[in-house]
């Protein structure tokens, strides 16, 4: 049997350990899906697999245990599953138009948890509408408060909920629940100054825990949400590392644009020499000062944004691993 | 006096009352709920008829109306106290009867507690009348009528709000403008919410004994309540406060002193300057407000203080029902009287 | 209408130190009062607090301050000549008329010795209002005592126990608790003994038991209860324990409507 890796792989398909058999990735951005679909989804795996499917670390499901020469088929099947994600693009009957931009993950946001500082459900779908198709290997994720329960620190881009919390003094009953928490659980941005509450605004994460604990509503939510961004986090056999912070109190459509851009930066940069080069080891490669003017040029920037001057990245490289003995 | 009114009347006759009264009602917050994307109740001035948010209870009372959370008690100038002026145009507030009568409660405290009235109580109270909405079927936390404070007839009007048209009963003469005297005349009697889906049985005052406050039951609360105070910052009865000194010039001579809600709920209520702290436990914080609100303030006053409006069960992070607390007491205070 | 919460600007006649952090100061003042009663004294900008009257006569009080936070320190740092502000005097205080013609023990725990000090003066200077008049005093060391030379002319002719918790080199005087000393009362006739006990929460508490297992009637027993006081009118809420507020039903109460007090 005569297999182009590419093409299948392109196609949401993955070469398996199993000779002959390959593995279905079905998107779900955000982690949200209509249960309609788990029927199709069901099904596939019944009649092209072996009744299983995996949960992806990434919130999709893989169905396994595929024959290669069924795909032209499943294809056809899960067009409803691709309808779901809301494209601007044309819908086929040849499946997943693209798989290196990986699903985009997202915590259960606004919706549910009380902590949440917006809808992550809603921005996963609208940033996966943004940069879908697109094929280069982008890991993006969204956390709706610095929490960061989905890991967004782990990504590419992590993108963190924040808020801008608004205090009326007026409304203050000085009873310090923000403070002690913040001192306790946050990074220490508010203090009690005469009775009224001072808050850091360097120091204040927008995390949202002060509109929380306040029990007479002298903190609320700003108007406008406001997200931070990290970046540039990644695993892998090589150097490990966490995501650092790159924006702050950004609009949705900075956030969004900067991702919008780096398709293009990495099109411009990749080492096509190389099999793949994931987009963490190009900004090393080319700099962050570069990234940072490419990725920005033309996106209107709201006012209240800071971008970081430098980002110096930690985590460590394997190779390094000798503090290791023997017993 | 009754009056039938299209809203479009309506709000023509609150625009003339506007030129006499500052109206308070619940309104929607917008975007103000502590959760993303909620929005909260309270109340604020309103313009028109469509200000007014009746379709949910409000997460905070009309007590903020009549008694502001900080207030400046006066002002030092080196050896002179100046209370400050406050805006003297009176107010007309729109309220269930359980916050009426709530109120009431307020007024025990402020105005007949004691020997002395309370200045600043006293001096915006004599600003505000009262029109009653008409609250005949509650929500669901409401336990009003087991209170007694389901009926209430010291208002100034009473307003119907059905889908098509408003009615009024005017009983102050004051509030009839000429908006009225063009308008259907009606005949309306505010009718009163006779059950809710909450009960509740106050155990009777004179059996609540040493016993009952020993009981394991506030041990409970030690472990549940996490002493945030939203039950009392919501509470329409909830009058306690603190005093706060504010130095306005580094000489000292120019400072302010005011009071701001405070609550036996919430952090420091009861330290005393050298570190003593009356009631630690949140099981004994819990034990000192019911106590207060079902039992001690009917020794005082002959009536209970708590009126059911339950939003303290509303706004509980930690689902606490004080409802359901009264019962669990109540079933407590029984065992004990039949085993004496 | 009246505004109860306005102070009004008192001068300081007086400083005195007691110990090194409780000053008696003597202020200026006209108005009737009654021992065991208190004022809201404050500074502008700093904060408010109750503190008992300590003693008084025609033209002006004291009170004897213990420098226990914020407001106190500043107080600390006034001068004889400045102002201090006053609302009051507020609370019951002491009625001398459940005194009077009683066999009577007033029994002080530190600072508790100040609200009683008036009382306690009263029926030293007018010996025949009282059956018998004894006074049992306990402080923590020989340096925290209060009003050494009241209660060295207390001792003339009454007979007067002071006992430090912790002596020192210096001290030849009794040491131990207070509780240790009830049993150097004269006890003959406890049943209509009155006592009157002020002190620190943990030392009112034990004092009372011990009281009652010796045998005075709890109808015998009158205490001073330190409560934060805030508004002194009753609508505050701090200092209210049951139904009770402190500041306008006490601080002074009988012991068997005190025993029925839950916080």
């Amino acid at each position: 049997m005569g297999i182009n890796g590419k093409i299948v792989t392109k196609n949401a398909y993955r070469i398996t350990k199993t000779r002959n058999k390959t593995a279905l990735r079905i998107r779900v951005p955000g982690g949200y899906i209509k249960v309609k679909h788990f029927t199709l989804i069901q099904s596939i795996a019944e009649e092209y697999g072996d009744g299983t499917v995996h949960i992806t670390t990434r919130q999709g499901f893989e169905i396994p245990h595929i024959d290669f020469d069924k795909i032209a088929q499943i294809n056809k099947k899960i067009r409803p599953l691709i309808e779901s994600l809301g494209l601007d693009i044309e819908v086929t009957d040849y499946g997943y138009p693209a798989a290196g931009t990986r699903n985009i993950s997202a915590c259960v946001g606004s919706r549910i948890c009380p902590q949440a500082n917006n809808d992550t459900t809603k921005i996963a779908r609208k940033i996966e509408r943004t940069i879908y198709p697109n094929d280069f290997h982008f890991k993006v994720a969204i956390t709706g408060c610095p929490n960061d329960c989905i890991k967004a620190h782990m990504q590419d881009f992590g993108i963190i909920c924040t808020t801008d919390p608004q205090y009326d003094a007026n409304r203050c009953i000085s009873c310090k629940a923000c403070v002690k928490n913040c001192k306790k659980n946050v990074t220490g941005a508010l203090e009690m100054n005469n009775f009224n509450v001072k808050r850091d605004a360097e120091k204040c994460i927008g995390c949202g825990e002060c509109i929380l604990k306040c029990p007479i509503g002298a903190w609320s939510r700003g108007e406008t949400p406001y997200y931070r961004m990290v970046i540039m986090g990644r695993t892998g056999k090589k150097n490990p590392r966490i995501a650092m912070p790159f924006i702050k109190w950004s609009s949705e459509d900075v956030v969004v644009g900067v991702i919008k851009n780096t398709y293009a930066f990495v099109g411009r940069h990749i080492d096509r020499s190389l099999p793949k080069e994931h987009i963490g080891y190009i900004v090393d490669r080319v700099g962050y000062q570069v990234f940072k003017q490419e990725v920005m040029e033309g996106l209107k920037l709201n006012k209240k944004i800071q971008i970081a001057e430098n980002i110096q990245w930690h985590g460590y490289y394997y190779k390094q691993d000798n503090q290791f003995k023997s017993i | 006096m009754g009056y039938k009114l299209s809203p479009l009347a309506f709000d023509y006759y609150l625009k003339a009352l506007r030129n006499t009264y500052r109206i308070f009602a619940p309104v929607l917050q917008k975007g103000k709920g502590k959760f993303a994307g909620t929005d909260v109740i309270s109340y604020g001035e309103i313009n028109s008829l469509d200000d007014i948010m009746l379709d949910r209870k409000s997460y905070f009372s009309p007590k903020e109306v009549l008694y502001p959370i900080r207030e400046t008690l006066f002002y030092f100038l080196n050896d002179e106290t100046k209370a400050p002026a406050i805006n003297v145009k009176p107010i007309l507030i729109l309220v269930r009867p359980c916050d009426l009568n709530g109120i009431g409660k307020l007024d025990r405290v402020f105005l007949n507690n004691g020997q002395e009235v309370d200045f600043y109580y006293a001096r915006r109270r004599e600003l505000i009348k009262f029109a009653m909405i008409e609250c005949v079927e509650g929500f669901d936390t409401c336990f009003c009528v087991s209170m007694d404070s389901n009926v209430a007839n010291n208002y100034d009007m009473a307003v119907r709000f059905d889908e098509d048209n408003i009615t009024v009963k005017v009983v102050d003469k004051s509030l009839i403008t000429k908006d009225l005297t063009h308008a259907d005349t009606a005949i309306f009697e505010p009718a009163f919410i006779q059950e809710n889906k909450v009960k509740v049985t106050i155990p009777e005052v004179d059996l609540v004994t040493k016993k009952t406050f020993d009981h394991e039951l506030w041990e409970e609360y030690t472990s549940r309540c996490i002493a945030c105070g939203r039950c009392n910052t919501s509470c329409i009865t909830c009058s306690c406060y603190t005093m706060q000194d504010i130095k306005l010039s580094d000489d000292k001579k120019i400072g302010e002193r005011r009071r701001v809600w405070a609550g036996c709920h919430i952090d420091g209520f009861t330290n005393m300057a050298g570190g003593h702290n009356f009631r630690k436990k949140n099981g004994e914080k819990m034990r000192f407000k019911t106590m207060h609100k079902i039992n001690d303030f009917y020794k005082r006053f002959n009536e209970h203080m708590c009126v059911g409006c339950g939003r303290c069960d509303d706004v509980c992070p930690e689902y606490i029902s004080f409802s359901k607390c009264i019962n669990k007491l109540n079933a407590i205070v029984r065992e004990e009287t039949l085993h004496e | 209408m009246n505004n109860p919460y306005l102070p009004d600007a008192y001068k300081i006649l007086d400083i005195k130190k007691e110990t090194q952090i409780d000053y008696t100061f003597k202020i200026a003042y006209e108005g009737a009062l009654v021992g065991g009663q208190f004022m809201e004294i404050s500074i502008p900008g700093v904060g408010e607090a109750p503190i008992s009257i300590c003693n008084y006569d025609d033209s002006s009080l004291e009170m004897t301050i213990r420098k226990v936070g914020n407001l106190t320190d500043q107080i600390f740092n006034l001068e004889k000549g400045d102002t201090l502000y006053m609302r009051g005097p507020y609370g019951n205080g002491f009625n001398l008329d459940h005194y009077r013609g009683k066999d009577v023990v007033f029994i002080a725990g530190g600072t508790g010795l100040a609200p009683i000090r008036k009382t306690i003066d009263h029926f030293v200077n007018n010996p025949d209002e009282v059956k018998n008049l004894e006074v049992l005093i306990g402080f923590k060391s020989p340096k925290d005592r209060l009003f050494i030379d009241d209660i060295d002319r207390w001792s003339e002719k009454n007979c007067v126990t002071v006992t430090v918790d912790q002596g020192d080199d210096s001290w030849t005087g009794k040491t131990g608790l207070i509780t240790t000393h009830i049993d150097k009362l004269d006890l003959t006739n406890i049943s209509e003994k009155i006592a009157v006990v002020v002190g620190p929460p943990i030392m009112m508490k034990f004092m009372l038991f011990e009281l009652i297992k010796k045998g005075f009637k709890e109808k015998n027993i009158w205490v001073s209860f330190e409560r934060k006081m805030s508004c002194g009118i009753g609508k505050c809420g701090h200092c209210k324990i049951d139904e009770t507020y402190v500041c306008l039903e006490g601080p002074v109460f009988n012991y068997t409507t005190a025993k029925a007090l839950i916080d």
